[in-house]
C-alpha cells in the first residue's frame, strides 16, 4: 500500500504528531512520482537543487520547492495524459486566467477517504434524508468550477429529497435567484426534514438580511444545517464579522451556532479544512500549513502572520505538493476544543492596494497582473 | 451623491436635476462670470485651511507615501501669489480686460474679449487624489459653469474640497455641479456633455476614446490623455545623477506620466548597456530597500510575483535574471523602443544612439511627455533641441521628472488658455450701426 493511501485511511484525521513520519513518506513519494512524470517541475526542482529523497522527515518540509498558485493560471502543468485525469477543474477565477488543475482516480479516492473521515468527525454524515440549498452554482456541463462541485458533493452527505440553486443556469448564464431560495426556505422549514444550506457566504449573508428586512422568521427543523465555504470573493467589503453573521442566522432561520459549519479549501490544495466547534479551521493529517515571511519566504513561528504554504501529498496528478495561494494567514495553537493541530486563519488577500496611475497603457497592464497574479 | 447649487443630494435625484439643468445653467449664463480676482481669493483660504490641518484626516486617510509633502505642495499651488503667477503666466496679464487692436494700413480695429468657453463637463479620472477638485478649480479661474462627473474610485476628498470652498465663497454655488454617475449611465452623462461647451477627459485611452464617440462634433474636447516618459544618458552619469533616478523610480512607483518608464542611453553597444546596469543596479536596489511597502498585503503580493515570474523564467529555458530582486529589477533590451515598462520598480534600459533618437520617439508621438536628460553640459543644449523636435513637451533633471515645476505648460499646453474663446466686436461708430432712430 502506498504512503499516501496508509495517510489518507489513517482513522484519527487530525493526529499530526502520529502521522509525522507517515505524511514525510507521502510526500517524498509524491515528490519522487511528479519529479519522474511532470517535466515542468523537474525543471523547477533541478534550478532549485532539490531532489525528492531530500524529504527525510517532518523537519525539512520547509525546503521544498513552494509553487505560488498563479503559476497554475500562467501554465499548465499536468504530469498524467488527460485520458488519465478523470477530473480537470478551473479555480473559480472571477475573470480572465483561470488555472487547470487535473486529478487521478487515486486522487479522487484519496480525497473521498478523506472527506468522509473530516466530515464523519464533525458529525455531517447521516443516513437522515435532508432538502439542500445551495449557495452556489447549479450544476451545468460548461461550469468546470471546483466550487460547483464542492457544493454538489456536500449534497451528498445524506441523502437529498431536494436541491435548490442561488445561482440558477437560465438562457446561457447564471442569474442569482434568492426569491426562489427563499420560497424554498420557507416551505422546507414545514417539512419533517432538516434543511442543509452549503455554498458561498456572501449568498448566505444576502438572504439572511433580505428575509430579516422582510421581517421573515422561521425555525428549521432540528438537524439542520449551514454548511459555508468559498470565501467572500468580490463580495470583500460586505464581510461581516462571525458574531454577527451567527446573530442574523438564529434571528431568522433558528439555527444555532453550532449548526454552522464552514469549510476551507481550493482547487490548487483541495484538502477540506472544515471548522471546529470555536470556527477554527484545523489542520488535518493530509496537509502541514507553514507561514512564511512576506519578503524572504523564510518560515516564520505560529502566531506570525505570513504568506501561506500548503504542503499536501494528496494529488499527483498536477504538482500540488507544496503550493502558496495568494492570502495572508496566521496560524494559532491552543484551541479550546481540545484538538492539538494547529488552526489556520486567513487574514486577507495580498495585494497592491490603491495603485493610481496616469502611465499610458499602465492601467490596463496592473489589472492583468492583478488577475494573472 | 450629488453636488447642486451647493445643496447635496441622493444619486436617485439625477435624472431629475439633469431635466432642470439647462434652465439653470442658462439663468445663470445670463449673468456676467465671477471675476478671477474673487475664485483667487476663496482658494487662497482654502489652501490656509488645508495648511492649518482641515483636511489632515482625509489626507490621512489616502494612505499615501510622502503625505507631508503632498500637502507641502498643495498649500504652495493654493496661495494667491501662486494662482496670481499661473493665471499670468498661462493668460497674461489682465487677460479678462477688453482689448483693441491695432492693425496697419488704416484697417479698421476690432473690440478683443477673453471669455470663458461657458459650461465645461469636468469628466476626472481617479488616478490622482484631488484631481477631479484641481480641475474643477481650473475651470472656475477661468470662469465657466462646471459639470463634475466623479471617477468611480472617488474617495470623497475632491467633494470635501469643493464643499470647503462653497463655504468661504457661497457666491460659487451656482457654478459647480458635482456628479457620481458611473461610467456605465452613458445616457445621463451624454445629457451633462450636450448641456456643454467643452469636455475635459483626464484618462487613458479607453476613457478619451469613449469620450470623442458620445460628443457632439462641435463640441470642444480638452484631453489630458496618460503619457510615457523616459530618461536620456548620454555619457558617464555622476553617483549623484543615478541616486536621483534611483529615487525618482522608487518613489513614484512609474506609475505617473512623468515616471520613467526606460532608461536610454547614448550608444549601440549593448555591452554598455550591460555594464550600465551593473553599476545602476545597486543604486536602485538600496533606494528600493529605503521604501519597503508600507503592508504587508502589498509585500506579499511583491513576493508572489516575483516568485511566480522565475519559475515562470525557469520554465521558457531562462536561468535566473541579473538585475533581479523581489523589490526592483532593471530589464536590458537590445530594442530601443518606448514602451511602458513593468512598473513598482522594474525599469526597461535600452541603447538609443543619438542619431536615432527622432526616428525612434516618433514612433510613439501621442505619448511623449518628461525626458529627464543627464549629458555634459556642452551637449545638453543640442540634445535639448533634437528632443524637442521629436516632439517631447518636458525636458527636466533626472531628480525632477515628476516634480511640478512652477508655471509649467500640461502635456504642452497652458490648460488655462484652453478652457477661453476669444470674442471679436466690430468697432462701430454711432452712424453705421444699423440702428434705425
Amino acid at each position: 500500500m502506498s504512503f499516501r493511501s496508509k495517510l489518507f485511511r489513517y482513522s484519527n484525521p487530525y493526529d499530526l504528531s502520529g502521522t509525522e513520519e507517515l505524511f514525510a513518506s507521502a510526500v517524498r513519494e509524491n515528490c519522487s512520482y511528479v519529479y519522474n512524470h511532470c517535466p515542468e517541475y523537474k525543471t523547477i526542482l533541478d534550478a532549485e537543487g532539490f531532489f525528492p529523497n531530500r524529504i527525510r522527515s517532518a523537519e525539512n518540509l520547509a525546503e521544498l520547492p513552494v509553487i505560488p498558485t498563479a503559476l497554475f493560471k500562467r501554465r499548465r502543468l499536468l504530469s498524467m495524459p488527460r485520458s488519465r485525469l478523470p477530473v480537470v477543474v478551473t479555480s473559480s477565477g472571477t475573470s480572465g486566467h483561470a488555472s487547470q488543475i487535473g486529478f487521478s482516480f487515486g486522487d479522487l479516492w484519496a480525497g473521498l477517504n478523506m472527506v468522509l473521515r473530516v466530515c464523519r468527525k464533525r458529525r455531517l454524515l447521516s443516513l437522515r434524508p435532508c432538502h439542500y440549498v445551495v449557495f452556489g452554482y447549479q450544476p451545468n456541463r460548461k461550469n468546470r468550477t471546483g466550487a460547483s462541485k464542492t457544493a454538489f458533493g456536500v449534497t451528498l452527505f445524506t441523502p437529498a429529497l431536494s436541491r435548490t440553486y442561488a445561482l440558477r443556469w437560465k438562457d446561457g448564464k447564471y442569474v442569482l435567484d434568492l426569491k426562489s431560495v427563499q420560497a424554498a426556505i420557507v416551505k422546507h422549514a414545514k417539512s419533517r426534514f432538516p434543511l442543509r444550506f452549503m455554498g458561498f457566504p456572501a449568498y448566505a449573508w444576502f438572504l439572511m438580511k433580505q428575509m430579516d428586512e422582510q421581517g421573515l422568521r422561521v425555525r428549521l427543523p432540528k438537524g439542520s444545517k449551514l454548511m459555508l465555504g468559498g470565501g467572500w470573493k468580490q463580495f470583500y467589503t460586505e464581510e461581516v464579522d462571525k458574531p454577527v453573521f451567527y446573530a442574523l442566522a438564529k434571528k431568522v432561520l433558528g439555527l444555532d451556532e453550532g449548526d454552522i459549519v464552514e469549510f476551507y479549501g481550493a482547487v490548487e490544495h483541495p484538502i477540506l479544512y472544515c471548522d471546529c466547534e470555536h470556527h477554527h479551521f484545523h489542520v488535518p493529517i493530509y496537509s502541514r500549513v507553514l507561514i512564511r515571511d512576506v519578503q524572504t519566504l523564510k518560515p516564520v513561528p505560529h502566531g506570525t502572520p505570513g504568506l501561506v504554504n500548503l504542503i499536501s501529498p494528496m494529488v499527483r496528478g498536477t504538482p500540488l505538493l507544496s503550493v502558496m495561494p495568494d492570502d495572508l494567514g496566521v496560524l494559532h495553537d491552543n484551541c479550546p476544543c481540545g484538538l492539538d493541530s494547529p488552526y489556520l486563519e486567513i487574514l486577507g488577500r495580498v495585494g497592491l492596494q490603491d495603485v493610481k496611475t496616469c502611465a499610458a497603457g499602465a492601467a490596463e497592464l496592473l489589472e492583468q497582473m492583478e488577475v494573472s497574479l | 451623491m450629488i453636488l447642486a447649487n451647493g445643496t447635496r443630494y441622493d444619486s436617485a435625484m439625477q435624472d431629475r436635476i439633469l431635466d432642470s439643468l439647462c434652465a439653470r445653467l442658462n439663468q445663470r449664463l445670463a449673468k456676467p462670470a465671477p471675476a478671477a480676482d474673487t475664485v483667487i481669493a476663496a482658494i487662497d483660504r482654502l489652501g490656509r485651511q488645508v495648511a492649518a490641518g482641515a483636511f489632515d484626516e482625509q489626507i490621512a486617510a489616502l494612505q499615501i507615501d510622502n503625505a507631508e509633502q503632498y500637502k507641502n505642495m498643495a498649500i504652495r499651488l493654493l496661495r494667491r501669489d501662486y494662482l496670481e503667477f499661473k493665471v499670468r503666466t498661462e493668460l497674461g496679464a489682465d487677460f479678462s480686460a477688453d482689448r483693441v487692436t491695432n492693425p496697419p494700413q488704416g484697417l479698421a480695429p476690432l473690440r478683443v474679449l477673453t471669455r470663458p468657453l461657458g459650461v465645461l463637463l469636468h469628466i476626472a479620472a481617479g488616478n490622482a487624489d484631488g484631481l477631479p477638485a484641481f480641475s474643477v478649480a481650473e475651470g472656475l479661474v477661468t470662469g465657466n459653469i462646471n459639470l463634475l462627473k466623479l471617477p468611480q474610485a472617488d474617495n470623497g476628498l475632491s467633494v470635501a474640497i469643493i464643499e470647503a470652498l462653497l463655504k468661504i465663497e457661497p457666491n460659487l454655488a451656482d457654478y459647480i455641479y458635482v456628479f457620481d454617475t458611473p461610467s456605465s449611465d452613458l445616457a445621463a452623462i451624454k445629457r451633462m456633455a450636450d448641456l456643454s461647451d467643452g469636455i475635459v477627459v483626464w484618462g487613458g485611452e479607453t476613457a478619451v476614446a469613449a469620450v470623442r464617440r458620445f460628443a457632439h462634433p462641435g463640441t470642444k474636447l480638452i484631453e489630458w490623455g496618460h503619457r510615457l516618459s523616459f530618461a536620456y544618458l548620454s555619457g558617464d552619469a555622476s553617483r549623484q545623477a543615478l541616486a536621483d533616478l534611483a529615487e525618482h523610480i522608487i518613489s513614484t512607483r512609474q506609475l505617473l506620466c512623468s515616471s520613467c518608464q526606460v532608461i536610454y542611453l547614448n550608444t549601440a553597444d549593448m555591452d554598455q548597456v550591460r555594464s550600465f546596469c551593473d553599476r545602476f543596479y545597486p543604486v536602485l536596489e538600496a533606494e528600493a530597500q529605503r521604501h519597503l511597502p508600507k503592508t504587508m498585503g502589498a509585500a506579499a503580493a511583491l513576493t508572489l510575483r516575483s516568485r511566480t515570474d522565475r519559475l515562470e523564467a525557469l520554465l521558457d529555458g531562462h536561468g535566473d535574471k541579473p538585475w533581479h530582486s523581489v523589490l526592483c529589477s532593471l530589464i536590458a533590451k537590445e530594442d530601443s523602443a518606448l514602451e511602458l515598462s513593468p512598473m513598482l520598480g522594474n525599469v526597461l534600459v535600452k541603447p538609443l544612439p543619438r542619431e536615432r533618437i527622432l526616428e525612434v520617439l516618433r514612433e510613439k508621438k501621442q505619448y511623449l511627455q518628461t525626458v529627464g536628460l543627464c549629458c555634459p553640459p556642452e551637449d545638453r543644449e543640442d540634445l535639448t533641441q533634437l528632443l524637442i523636435r521629436a516632439g517631447v513637451t518636458r525636458i527636466t533633471t533626472l531628480r525632477n521628472m515628476s516634480v511640478s515645476l512652477p508655471g509649467e505648460a500640461h502635456d504642452g499646453e497652458y490648460p488655462l488658455r484652453r478652457y477661453l474663446r476669444t470674442v471679436n466686436v466690430e468697432l462701430t461708430a454711432q452712424t453705421d450701426d444699423g440702428f434705425q432712430e
